[in-house]
């Protein structure tokens, strides 16, 4: 198990250092110009020339990279061209509201898909079979925006039970917990057609598996055949799906971020890409990059734990 | 545990959870005594200098103050830190007598001495103002003793009371200016203003809590000081239903951020209403370049100007919401000269035909206008985005009508600025905010501020002379005579298309006393002195 787990940091070096590379190349590939979006509208040409000058982005893209490079082995992930505020410290304050968007995504996203995958495999081909299947699709196929704009005009605007006007407060907080369940629930919307596809899909493979005639046979209930000896059996590829799919939710936090106004890292990132604010969108892109492969690394260790065949190979 | 008793439990949690979530959301519950404001972008800082955007302005107006103000009539200079000013009959020496009861946040008084050190900061090389051209061609600034300052210039510069209105003349510590570095107006910012800084997450909110010693504001307010509100909070809110959707709620009872298809539903909402000035100073116009082949005719460029339908555009596309826009600069604003009104070019589809027809572009049976076997057809640049992507299509519609044929290409902003200090284009869309006609006329149409923001290459020695004459005038009716030439002089070449002047549209809620909304550089609610809960 530790060695599987040193492996992996090891190899997650190279990744990081093409996370670096290739986030400063595309920044560099976008058109646009910082020092005249900080120069502004009427600014004449020399103003913009010593703004460029004082970015030091006169000189040259390696020796750009290679500065940048040597910073970000010592820890220091550099200033925001725009504004000057150290990158280390925007992302502390916003890897965190990102976090709990996930987080509470998560928390009611996936009992709830597994359980309506569960649902769909007991009843195998029947109307709630293909009205959960009809929904998963659905779920998968909106677009994150409009699940965001109708949750936000009915339960926000013509109902008025949530707030929807950026995070209030930390989670625990009652502000902050009311702030948090028209991004959660959105975010969500999108994660329970997957998991719910997976779980019915697994459910179904175990349920002709023969412990669990056996288990019929021996007269158990149908609920405690489908939670002991169905769904345990059946959540580990859900896992996985749930690892990959957390990692994508990064990106759509992104939409929803910028929809509900969250300060998190993903509307963090569009703003500093829109700006062209190179540090910082570099500082977000290798933030999200380390997220990613450490929800990655997580999922294999959770496999490993649910699957001892994993461990033993 | 029975699988009934799980069950059961299951909907108690689920409806405790439902219930409490539901629960009134304690910023209704609580005291109105925070205001939040939702706008739709941050500025890039808040050091007056260097904060060139709207977004900055508007905060840096309720953070700090200036020499002098601007009374709602867009027009008149009224008292600000100086309660009082003299001007020398040669016109280059200001004297300044400032308050002796202003203090900055931190409790320090406000002195000659940081009036001396903000101006000269302002038009330092050092601090890469972008506008340090606004605060005139300065010889010296000095302080005669602790509240009375000499503001001396190499030239008579008739509009710098005007400028010092604006936010990037606002008073400044040098103290804390000194102190916080590069971090200046980032992490903090010691003003004099009825609000101070209380901390700013970049892109998400910015936190000003009231001045409490605050009794110097301008005298265009009732109230003076302190401000009625607690504690604002200016909230970053891209999306546009968000903003909407935030002032029907009430979770921002203000904000001039709301689309223009909106209007009508607040209009229509009982427990909303739109407060508004008609002083449209904010203008969105059209520009050619004039030295472009086939741009080149005044006629040709007279054509295209007919040609625009502006009463469509601010109707259907602006939802009948803005004044469309004939002249360069709203005729409202100082120095229009209202004896050319009945010259503006008119939108006019038949006479935009036939001077293209004298200018020898012929119409073609593919329905386009040639010459020598060219094409009339026009690059024009803008901006990314729905304003200008409508506003250039329906301009491109109104053109084909007459057979031009407009070509676009829309730039996002960090790249458009670029693109548009090129010669590559031949029309190019843009919009600005102005006090004044002369202010607009001498940033766009003097021969050295071209390639920008003089992107029309409008390069003529008169023009120059009239807008220096105007400038440097001690006499108003001599700045106006200058200013009327000019504007004659441009609208005549038919350098611009104007579309349409954007006025100040503030959707507040009826828990808000009423106030008058400011237009100064687009800041609606300017100083916030009369923002005041009622319920």
């Amino acid at each position: 198990m530790l060695k599987q787990l040193a492996n992996r940091l090891v190899s997650a070096v190279p990744v990081l250092f093409g996370v670096l590379l290739l986030g400063f190349l595309l920044m560099q590939l976008i058109p646009g110009d910082v020092a005249r979006v900080i120069a502004g509208p009427t600014a004449t040409q020399d103003v913009v020339d010593a703004i460029r000058r004082d970015l030091g982005l006169d000189r040259s893209l390696p020796v750009q990279f290679a500065a940048y490079l040597g910073r970000v082995l010592q820890g220091d992930l550099g200033v925001s061209m725009i504004n000057n505020v150290p990158v280390a410290s925007e992302l502390a304050g916003a890897l965190w509201p990102t976090a709990e968007l996930v987080i509470a995504c998560l928390v009611w996203a996936v009992p709830a898909g597994i359980g309506l995958g569960a649902l769909a495999a007991m009843n195998r081909g029947g109307w709630i079979d293909r009205a959960i299947i009809a929904l998963s699709v659905i779920g998968l196929s909106t677009p994150v925006f409009f699940f965001a704009l109708v949750l936000m005009i009915y339960l926000g605007y013509y109902w008025q039970l949530f707030p929807f006007l950026g995070r209030a407060g930390p989670i625990w907080t009652l502000e902050g917990l009311n702030g948090i369940v028209l991004p959660a629930l959105t975010l969500g919307l999108s994660f329970i057609g997957p998991v719910a596809r997976m779980t019915r899909t697994a459910s179904l493979e175990v349920m002709s598996a023969d412990h669990v005639r056996t288990a019929r046979a021996k007269g158990l209930r149908e609920r405690t055949v489908m939670l002991k000896h169905v769904l345990r059996n059946a959540l580990i590829p859900v896992v996985t799906l749930v690892g990959l799919q957390a990692g994508f939710l990064l990106g759509g936090a992104v939409v929803t971020e910028t929809i509900f106004s969250w300060p998190g890292v993903g509307r963090m990132a569009v703003g500093a890409i829109l700006a062209r604010d190179m540090p910082l969108a570099q500082g977000a892109i290798l933030a999200l990059a380390i997220a990613f492969i450490a929800i990655n690394l997580l999922v294999d260790l959770a496999y490993a734990v649910l699957d001892p065949r994993v461990n033993r190979a | 545990m029975t699988a009934r008793t799980n069950t059961t439990s299951w909907i108690a949690g689920a409806l405790t959870a439902a219930v409490f979530a539901a629960a009134p959301w304690p910023a209704a519950a609580q005291a109105p005594a925070s205001l939040t404001i939702v706008r739709e972008v941050d500025s890039d800082r808040y050091d007056p200098p260097r904060s060139t955007a709207r977004a900055g302005s508007e905060v840096l107006f309720m953070l700090g103050d200036t020499l002098v103000s601007l009374d709602f009539d867009m027009k008149t200079v009224k008292p600000g830190l100086a309660e009082s000013w003299t001007i020398s009959p040669d016109g280059k020496t200001y004297t300044f007598k400032l308050r002796q009861d202003v203090s900055f946040c931190d409790g320090k008084k406000m002195t000659a001495q940081d009036v001396v050190y903000t101006i000269k900061r302002w038009a330092d090389p050092a601090t890469r103002s972008p506008v340090a051209w606004r605060a005139g061609p300065i010889d010296d600034v000095v302080a005669i003793d602790d509240y009375t300052v000499e503001y001396k210039l190499k030239a008579p510069y008739s509009e710098l009371l005007y400028q010092l209105t604006f936010s990037f003349g606002i008073i400044v510590d040098k103290a804390n200016v000194e102190a916080l570095g590069a971090d200046f107006g980032v992490k903090g910012f010691n003003g004099t203003g009825p609000y101070c800084w209380v901390e700013w997450r970049p892109r998400n909110d910015l936190r000003l809590k009231r001045n409490a010693n605050y009794k110097w504001g301008p005298p265009i307010y009732e109230n003076r000081g302190p401000a009625h509100i607690e504690e604002i909070v200016w909230r970053i809110v891209p999306e546009e239903t968000t903003r909407l959707a935030a002032v029907m709620t009430g979770q921002s009872p203000v904000t001039q951020y709301v689309p223009y298809s909106g209007l009508a539903q607040i209009r229509a909402n009982r427990n909303l209403r739109i407060e508004e000035t008609k002083e449209a100073f904010w203008t969105y116009f059209i520009g050619f370049k004039i030295d472009k082949a086939g741009l080149e005719d005044p006629l040709v460029r007279r054509a295209l100007v007919m040609a625009v339908d502006q009463e469509s555009i601010s109707k259907d596309i602006n939802f009948g919401e803005t004044e469309p826009a004939f002249s360069y600069v709203s005729q409202l604003a100082q120095d229009w000269d209202r004896a050319y009104d009945s010259k503006l070019i008119k939108t006019n589809v038949a006479e935009a035909n036939r001077l293209l027809d004298q200018a020898g572009w012929v119409m073609g049976a593919d329905g386009f206008r040639t010459r020598n076997g060219q094409r009339l057809s026009p690059l024009a640049y803008g901006f990314a985005g729905s304003t200008w992507q409508k506003l250039m299509e329906s301009v491109q519609g109104d053109l084909r009508k007459v057979g031009v044929d407009m070509r676009i290409q829309l730039f996002d902003a960090t790249v458009a600025w670029g693109k548009l200090a090129t010669q590559e284009f031949d029309m190019f869309g843009m919009s600005f905010p102005y006090i004044t006609a002369g202010d607009a006329l001498n940033l766009y149409f003097r021969s050295g501020n071209a390639p920008t923001p003089n992107r029309m290459n409008w390069k003529d020695a008169k023009t120059d002379e009239l807008l220096n004459r105007g400038m440097t005038a001690t006499d108003l009716a001599v700045r106006a005579a200058a200013f009327s030439e000019v504007i004659a002089q441009v609208h005549d070449a038919a350098v611009w298309i104007p579309l349409y002047h954007e006025p100040m549209k503030i959707a507040a809620s009826t828990r808000l006393a009423p106030f008058k909304a400011h237009n100064i550089y687009g800041s609606g609610l300017y100083k916030g002195l009369d923002l005041k809960f009622v319920r």
